[in-house]
Parts: C-alpha cells; structure tokens; sequence
C-alpha cells in the first residue's frame, strides 16, 4: 500500500500557509518505505500530470491545508473526501485558475479527481484560518493546532484502513 | 523621426533632444469624460444596456469589464476596462537589494514563470555593467521559448479556444454551426479534422481533444524547463550576468527530445487555427471586425545574440537590433523603429483613470535625460513613483488600478502577435536555417519529424482583430518552438567548443545607477526599470503586455487596447431578447489579447457577494 502525503498553501500567508509550513516539518520526520511526503506546491495541473506519469499509484492521499469553509477560526477538521465533484462549469473553472497559478486544495481535489488520478481514500486535516495577512506567523488559534494536525496526518498515513 | 506627439527631434548623427522654443515640453491638459449623452440614452431606452462582467472568466486573474450595449443597432457605446486588485511590487521592492528583485518580481505572475526573473537580471546587468558569457545567454533564450511553447497553447485552447468551441458556437450563432459542420476544412489532410465542425467539437471544455490536448502539451515544455533551470515556474537559476544552473549535454539532450515531441503537434495547430480564421471571415466578413483596433503595436524584442548583447544602454540599439525578436514599434500598420532607446524614451505612464496619485505634481522629476543624454519625459517610468490612491469606482474620473501607459502619446498594445509583426517588419532575423524574416512576413521553417518537413509564413495581416491575434500566436507556436530547437544546437556547438561558462562574477555597485531589463512576456512587451542607489533599490517600476491592454483611458481621451477593441465590435450573437445577450463577440475581443491581470480573482455569486479568493498571476496593474 503505498501512501501520498504532502500539505498545500502558499508561503507566507499567515494561517493560509498552514498546509505549506507543517509540509517542512512532515518531510524532515522518519517515515516508513510506503509513506512518500512530496511538495505538490506547484499547481494542481502539473500534479495531475505528474501523478498520472508515475510508475507509483498511490492507495491513500493525505493532505493538510488551511481552507476557508465559515467555521470558527482555529477549527481542525480531519475527514474522509467525498470524491464528488462539482458541475462541470465548476470543474473548468477551476482548471482555468489551475493553469493560470493557482495553488488551491479545492483545486487539486477537483483537477486531480476529474483527471482520474486520486485514490479513493483522501484523506484531509484541515484547520479553519483566522487571518492570511502577510506573514510567517500563524495566529494563536491556528498555532495552537499544529501539533494536533501533524499528529493526525500521521495517523492516517499509518493506517490501513 | 519615430515621434510626432513627444517634443523629441533627432540630428544628423541620430541623437535626440528636445525640440526648441516649447517653454513646457510635456505638459498637457487632460480632457475631460463626458457620459451625460450616454447616461441620457441608458435611462431612456430598454435597449440600451449597461453590461458588467466581473470577473471575466478564462483569463488569467482578475479583470472585469464594464461596457454599454446598444442591442438594437448592435454596437457598444462605452467601454471600461478594470483592473480589480493593487498588488504594489514597485513598493514591495523599494530599499531592497536588486537581486531581491529577480525572485519577487517573479511572483507578479504565475504563467509566465521565468519571464520576469530575467527582465529583472537584465535591469540589474545594466546597472553593474555585467553581461552573461554566451551560453548563459543561449540558456535564458531557451528558458524563454520553452515559457512560451507552455503560455500559447495554454491560451489557444483552455482559455480562448472555448469561445469558438460547439458548445458556444451553437449556443450563440446555431446557423453558424449548421454551416461548421458540413464546412470541409481545408487543412484536414494535416490536423485530421475533417470539418470546421469537427474542429468546433474538439475545442469543447473538458471534453474536446483540442482542449485536452492543449493541456497535455503544457507538460513537455515543462518538463524542459525543469530539467535545465531546476523548477518552474519561479526560477532560483536566473542571477545577475546569466545562469547559475550546471548544465550537460545530457540536459539539452533532454531538451532536443521534448522539443521533437511538439514538433508535430505545432503543425497541426497552425494549419488548424488558420482554417478557423477563414471560415469566421467567410461566414459572415463582420467577423473581421471583432477586436478590431489600429494596427498600433509595441515590442521590445528578445532573445539575445550571445555575440552581442552586453547589457549596456548605450549599446542598446545594436545589441536590441540583434534579437531573435526584433524590437519595435508600428503605428498605423507602419514599423517607425527598431531602436530600444527611441521605444524608451516614447514610454510614459498615465494615472488619470487609475486609483494613483500623479507624482509630478511637486514639480522634482528625478532624471531629465536618459542615461545617454536624451530628454526623458517626467512620466517615464525612471520617474515614475507609485502612489496608491483608492477611491471610489467612477466611468468619469478613476475606475481601476493598471495605469495607462502609452507610446508617444499613441494607444498600442502588445502581445505575441507584436513580437511576431516587428520581427517580420524588420528584416532583421539572425542567420539561420529556420527562420527568416522577410520584411512583409516570417517564414518559419520546421523540420521533419514523424510528419513531413513544412515550410509556414505568417504574413502581417490586412486586418487587425481577435481572429488575427489567435491566429499570429498560433503561428508565435512555430516561431517559438524553432529559436528553441536553433538556442539547443547552438548551446551543442558552445559546449563541443568547451565554452560552458554559464555566469559572469560581479559586485554590487554602491553609487547611483539606473538600469533597465528590455524583455517580453509570453504575452508581449516587458519592461523593469530600475533605479539603484548605495547598493539599495530607489524605484522599481514594471510594465507589461496587460498593463498596456488592459490600460483605462489616458488624458487624450483615448481608450486603452480592450476598450478600443471592444468599442469596434459588432454584436453578432444572434439572441431575441436582451437577456438572452451573452456578449459572446465582445468576450472574443477581450479574450484574443490573453489577458493577464493582477492576482486576485473575485467571484461573486448572486447579489455582487464574493464567494471565494485565490491568488494567480500579477501581470497587470503595477506590476
């Protein structure tokens, strides 16, 4: 069973950097053979493409990153993805944000699932931002959840199920 | 003599300076937005219409547009284009140090990854008097073909390709598509598409080879870049006097064999786009006149000769002369010049439109002249400074953040298609076995691959509109793809000459200099000046293709690029009621100038309410 870890956001955007800061400290961790902690900052176009040119296919993905859903900041989150997707009007959209620049978990869900390269288990640890001002510094509800997010993608990328 | 606004002559020896006995040489008095017609007619008749796009979709960032439609006599009245978001990196970059400037002024855009990395290295050059050795020239020259080969597809078929896609060509105009799919095309023998109708099918969303393909053939130019300058976009490879990444054989290798991988895929693409074009003008000769605008265009060239560019400004013309893009200006259908600092010293900025304050109102213009003695406008961008000054939305006075820059007071615009005109125009390509430049066109020469050898020439235009801006950048495909494959066999013989020095060591210089990067983007024109002083950044101001395009009305009272093309459209969708407008013509104008705006996109859902922010690309206002 091989497992994709990796966390998405860009850099220095206060709690919006979530995913991109714990992604450092997740890839300097021990990891067993199967767990691959990869960088996919770099646009859910290219990720779709460099997914499905991999001899690897991943059985489990799991992502951190801050999203913004009007949950009380600092809210961490940790489900299954449903795999559904959006009309397809929806699906070009964000295609179109993807190969214009966009680094966006919704939009790599989205690519990379209409694109048929996401397992069916994805996994999300996902913590609700309070502020994405300039800046490398999490607020201290977001903070507060760094180590609780870390633990939880552990979790599952150990787990079987 | 290139100028005809600007109180700038020339002498016997070609040197510049102002004219005589102006007591104020470039001053003027801005005119004034009349709307109370225009606002009459809205209010009086159901016809007339306010037309507000926001965002426009398929573009990269945030761009909305506003125009007034009359439905009845199926024109437009009034045009606004709006940049919706200030990002300020000439702010950001102020009292930093100049190498600071080739990683964050990179970030201005995420399409065109490596674009802005040079322009600011060559600013900086400039400024320290350095140059790359030869390979490293070769190797940006390649990093950016490579840029584009990913840009243009990226635009023909995910971005504008849609709008003459089935889905929309049958929405809009369906007598148009009874004809496309009974329309041989004639160029069926070398894309496979047997008809207009086959090729309008498979430029559908999402489902369409054409459009599934484009995105498909975005990887290998990737791929290349990657493998040469270690990632894209945002290069960390790009420095002051060339390149810092090591480069083999085995990396052009590499190269050749990606480039070999589009070889097919681009002929295929122009005969296509060509087909296309025809068949809009031969259904209905009103086509020709969506986007319609002057032939007035800008480029300032790219792609150095290793032999002789060094970066310096008074050896400008020559070495700008000598690039595999020749720099240029045309106005009115006509090149007037070739020369880097005559195209400088014609740029001003504007901000009578845009949310800025106007920094010579204290009367202290920075530099009279250009490092070579020749006047400067106080609208220059060495003078320019950057003042933010939001204020309320309104069509009279101040409606978006791109300012409006302008060429000897003349509205041009730049794209790839502008890259390819003054080229063609100028008859001054390199040597070489691929390419040449006639004077009247450019004949693009590729060879055989798993198709057979095919000899293209794109030919500077009767007309100028939408349907030609796609079909120049089709052809920018080619041309792009051959200075790629000629930069790789060069670099072959540089290294078979044991010449693999790929950067030039330098100092920060601590006094007062000024530099400026002459550069393009995938979608034109590219400039950053650069203003130094004790090894810190004074000013830096950037100017792009968008910035040009989607530029607001400038104190003539001239419209900028979209809104000119926009007002010479005619609505040809074919709807019975106004709701049933969807402004289809008028997006195909917008569209054909592969838009590039600042980095937030707003999207709202029903009451104007923002629903979801992202960041893209910064190509637009400031930078």
């Amino acid at each position: 069973m091989m497992v994709l870890v990796s966390g998405i956001g860009y850099s220095n955007l206060g709690d919006m950097s979530f995913g991109r800061v714990l992604l450092s400290t997740l890839a300097e961790m021990d990891w067993p053979a199967h767990v691959h902690v990869e960088d996919l900052n770099y646009g859910p176009i290219m990720i779709y493409q460099t997914l499905e040119a991999s001899p690897i296919k991943y059985d489990k993905v799991v992502l951190v990153a801050a999203a913004k859903r009007e949950r009380n900041p600092g809210t961490l989150e940790i489900y299954r993805w449903n795999g559904k997707l959006p009309e397809d009007a929806e699906i070009q959209t964000r295609i179109e944000e993807a190969i214009t620049g966009v680094i966006d978990l919704d939009n790599l869900l989205i690519v990379c699932k209409h694109f048929g390269v996401l397992p069916d288990d994805v996994t999300i640890v996902e913590v609700e931002p309070q502020t994405e001002a300039w800046g490398l510094e999490f607020s201290p509800v977001v903070a507060a959840k760094v180590d609780e997010a870390i633990q939880a993608v552990r979790d599952h990328a150990f787990s079987l199920n | 003599m290139c100028f005809k606004n600007l109180p700038i002559e020339f002498d016997a020896q070609g040197i510049a300076h102002l004219k005589g006995g102006v007591v104020d040489p470039y001053a003027y008095t801005p005119r004034e937005i009349k709307r109370d017609k225009l606002e009459e007619l809205l209010a009086r008749n159901g016809h007339i219409k306010d037309v507000s796009i926001s965002p426009v979709t398929r573009v990269a960032g945030a761009l909305s547009f506003h125009a007034v439609a009359d439905l009845q006599e199926r024109k437009f009245l009034d045009a606004n284009s709006i940049a919706t978001i200030f990002r300020g990196y000439e702010v950001i970059l102020k009292g930093r140090d100049p190498r600071d400037a080739i990683y964050i002024s990179s970030r201005a855009c995420g399409v065109c990854g490596g674009v802005h990395s040079t322009a600011a290295c060559e600013a900086i050059e400039m400024a320290f008097g350095i140059s790359p050795p030869p390979l490293g020239t070769v190797l940006r020259n390649l990093a950016l073909s490579l840029d584009f080969l990913y840009d243009h597809p990226l635009h023909l078929f995910l971005l504008a390709g849609p709008d003459y896609s089935q889905v929309v060509v049958e929405a809009t105009t369906p007598a148009m598509w009874e004809k496309a799919k009974v329309t041989a095309a004639p160029h069926a023998d070398v894309h496979d598409y047997k008809t207009i109708g086959d090729i309008m099918k498979a430029l559908n969303p999402l489902s369409g080879k054409l459009y599934l393909d484009g995105l498909k053939m975005t990887r290998a130019p990737r791929e290349a870049y990657a493998v040469l300058f270690g990632k894209y976009p945002h290069p960390q490879t790009v420095v002051p006097g060339g390149m810092s990444s090591t480069v083999t054989i085995t990396d052009f290798n590499e190269t050749y064999t990606r480039l070999q991988k589009m070889m097919d895929w681009t002929k295929r693409m122009i005969h296509l786009w060509d087909d296309l074009t025809e068949f809009f003008y031969e259904y209905d000769p009103e086509y020709k006149k969506v986007g319609a605008r002057d032939k007035n265009m800008i480029d300032l060239g790219m792609w150095d000769d290793p032999d002789s560019y060094d970066a310096s400004y008074e050896r400008c013309n020559e070495w700008g002369e000598a690039r595999w893009a020749t720099p240029g200006v045309v106005i009115d259908g006509n090149l007037v010049t070739t020369k880097l600092q005559q195209i400088n010293l014609g740029l001003e900025e504007f901000v009578e439109h845009s949310y800025y304050e106007n920094w010579n109102q204290n009367g202290n213009q920075r530099y009279q002249t250009d490092p070579s003695g020749a006047p400067l406008s106080p609208n220059h961008p060495w003078n320019k400074e950057t003042m933010a000054k939001p204020s309320k939305e309104s069509w009279k006075d101040r409606y978006t953040w791109a300012t409006a820059p302008r060429w000897d007071r003349q509205v041009v615009e730049g794209g790839a298609y502008a890259r390819i005109w003054t080229t063609a125009a100028a008859g001054l390509m390199p040597k070489n076995d691929f390419l040449e430049s006639t004077g009247h066109s450019l004949k693009i020469n590729m060879p055989k691959t798993m198709m057979r050898e095919m000899n293209f020439e794109w030919k500077i235009p009767e007309v100028w509109n939408a349907f030609e801006r796609n079909r120049a950048r089709a052809y920018c495909m080619g041309y792009n793809l051959m200075v790629a494959y000629t930069m790789v066999l060069k670099a072959f013989d540089y290294l078979r000459k044991g010449e693999d020095k790929v950067s030039t060591k330098f100092e920060v210089p601590q006094g007062e200099r000024r530099g400026v990067g002459f550069w393009g983007a995938g979608r034109g024109y590219l400039s950053h000046h650069l203003v130094l002083d004790k090894g810190a950044i004074v000013n830096y101001q950037i100017v792009t293709p968008s910035t040009f395009n989607a530029s607001p009305k400038d104190p003539f009272g001239n419209p900028g690029p979209y809104e000119e093309a926009v007002l010479n459209t005619p609505i040809l969708e074919e709807f019975s009621k106004p709701e049933d407008f969807t402004g289809v013509d008028m997006l195909r104008a917008i569209r054909s100038f592969d838009p590039c705006m600042p980095c937030t996109t707003h999207i709202y859902g029903g009451e104007r309410e923002i629903v979801r922010e992202v960041n893209t690309c910064a190509c637009s206002a400031e930078g």
